[in-house]
């Protein structure tokens, strides 16, 4: 993941951190002592006994993180956001889904982006969805992006070092206006403008930076936004399947395309590429 | 029922010789001082209305909260201790997310109408707050409307002993008993919803010791998601009443 580069060195855990998971874990059971106070962290389970808890965390992170290949994307611009992914799943070099859902839609101002473990994305982002709901329930109001982000890193952060693995950006738009807040396993969590996330990230970085303005029109950004995937999905392995593109506006988001990557391909090179495999000698 | 008090209706924990638990029946009591509010169901949907007891001029009308939503599909009436139905309404929408969460579909009204009751019915035990300890009963009835995926719209009833009803019409408060026969009388098997809404703000109207209006009333339909009615709203359906 190219963001991972900024990770900054954060200490790892300790007894009170593991301590501080319980109330993350039993949100996760159903039950509702962690709800009445979800800001509450103080918790005890076990930590495993190992001397170095941070190590170990490491290596169990790269056992259990099965499909790391992916492609997201998001930008703000003049109309809003656009949120694009790819939808392939792999186990190492095993591809198990071309169809695979990377955007969670937390609540209809939310999406959440996924990249890492699937499984740990969609649990936590449908966790993090509850709290969003419950929020809005006792103040009457829509939460903003920030909050929302910051209680998924704040989760993340709980369980730092015991293996999970994410990399996800939190989309929307609150009274402020648009935002998106990348979040990661680690507790990271950066506010920007322009984002991607997974192992084809650099690839789709490339099409984004360069085609990248702050007002284009709405049709531009998504192709931009397309395209960027494409790309990505077309050098990049373990990213393929089909390309998503979400829009979001004041009104909530939409999803605009999800097309094949090979009718992308062929639509946006009806005579072979340049520099596919079939040109190289 | 007050010829008996005795050393008995102190406890939580005691029945009187005669078998009643005086705090108990205390906090159903406690209802009868609260505002009047009224639940109808029919096949369209169920409706809310309730009263709200303004007390000075100067008060935001908006902010005196006897109808609140639980979830989507789900919302509900109170009568009595406003405090105590935050504390229930707050449990109930834990349990309906924790619903949402694990199995993915809308909480039907009756579990959440029961995990509201069995919450009620934790006064008197040991532990703290967040165990469910609580010192006393909760003094508040509420009237829970809500809609079922696969049943359609429900209406229940439940009171400070952790009981729970099924109802078509029920009334709650200080005048439940007037308004409940008015309902008992004019409540058809068959009525449209408007009908219903019609006939909730009619009950209302006649046993509210003040003149109704717009801001002294609050509506509420679920059908099949919950909405608040806003004041315009309320002020027109107000008005078909008078004329």
């Amino acid at each position: 993941m190219a963001v991972s580069s900024w990770r900054m060195d954060v200490p790892g855990l300790d007894g009170k951190c593991g301590q501080a998971s319980r109330a993350a874990a039993d949100l996760a059971l159903g039950q509702d002592a962690l709800l009445t106070n979800a800001e509450v962290t103080q918790a005890n389970f076990p930590l495993p006994a190992v001397q170095n808890l941070d190590h170990f965390g490491k290596k169990v992170e790269d056992l259990v993180k099965p499909d790391h290949g992916t492609t997201t994307l998001g930008f703000i611009f003049k109309n809003g956001v656009i949120i694009a992914v790819d939808s392939r799943a792999s186990q190492g070099s095993y591809v198990s889904s071309q169809t695979v859902k990377k955007v969670i839609e937390i609540n209809p101002y939310l999406l959440g982006t996924m990249a890492g473990g699937a499984a740990d994305c969609a649990f936590w982002q449908r966790n993090l969805g509850m709290q969003c709901r419950m929020f809005e329930l006792k103040n009457k109001k829509r939460i903003t992006v920030c909050a929302a982000s910051k209680m998924l890193a704040n989760t993340m952060y709980s369980y730092k070092g015991m293996g999970l693995s994410m990399g996800s950006m939190v989309a929307g738009w609150d009274p402020s206006g648009p935002a998106i807040y990348y979040v990661d396993s680690d507790g990271q969590r950066t506010k920007g403008t322009i984002f991607s996330v997974g192992s084809g990230s650099l690839y789709a970085y490339g099409v984004l930076d360069q085609g990248y303005k702050w007002d284009m029109d709405i049709e531009t950004a998504v192709e931009l936004g397309q395209r960027a995937i494409y790309h990505a999905q077309f050098r990049d392995a373990v990213s393929g399947g089909t390309c998503s593109v979400y829009h979001i506006t004041q009104s909530g988001w939409v999803k605009l395309r999800g097309n094949n990557h090979y009718d992308l391909h062929y639509q946006y090179y009806p005579d072979g590429h340049a520099t596919s495999a079939n040109s190289v000698i | 029922m007050f010829m008996t008090r005795n050393e008995y209706d102190r406890g939580v924990n005691c029945f009187s010789p005669e078998g009643r638990i005086f705090q108990v029946e205390y906090a159903i009591e406690a209802i009868k001082l609260g505002t009047t509010a009224i639940g109808i169901r029919t096949s369209e949907g169920v409706v809310l209305a309730v009263e709200k007891r303004l007390t000075s001029t100067l008060l935001i009308p908006s902010s005196v909260e006897k109808i609140m939503e639980i979830d989507d599909h789900l919302g509900c009436a109170t009568s009595g201790l406003t405090s105590d139905a935050r504390t229930l309404v707050e449990h109930a929408r834990v349990e309906c997310q924790n619903h949402r969460f694990t199995y993915n579909e809308a909480f039907p009204v009756e579990s959440c109408t029961q995990s509201i009751c069995d919450l009620s019915l934790k006064f008197g035990e040991d532990g703290d707050e967040d165990a469910g300890g609580m010192s006393r009963p909760f003094g508040v009835a509420l009237l829970m409307a809500g809609w079922d995926t696969v049943e359609g719209p429900r209406l229940y009833h439940t009171d400070p002993s952790g009981t729970y009803i099924k109802c078509e019409a029920k009334a709650i408060g200080s005048a439940a008993e007037v308004a409940q026969s008015t309902l008992k009388e004019k409540y058809k098997p068959d009525m449209t919803f408007k009908e219903a809404e019609k006939l909730a703000v009619e009950t209302l109207k006649q046993v509210m010791e003040e003149k109704i209006t717009s801001t002294n009333v609050d509506i509420a339909s679920v059908k099949p998601t919950f909405r608040l009615y806003p004041v315009e709203e309320v002020e027109e359906i107000i008005k078909e009443l008078t004329s």
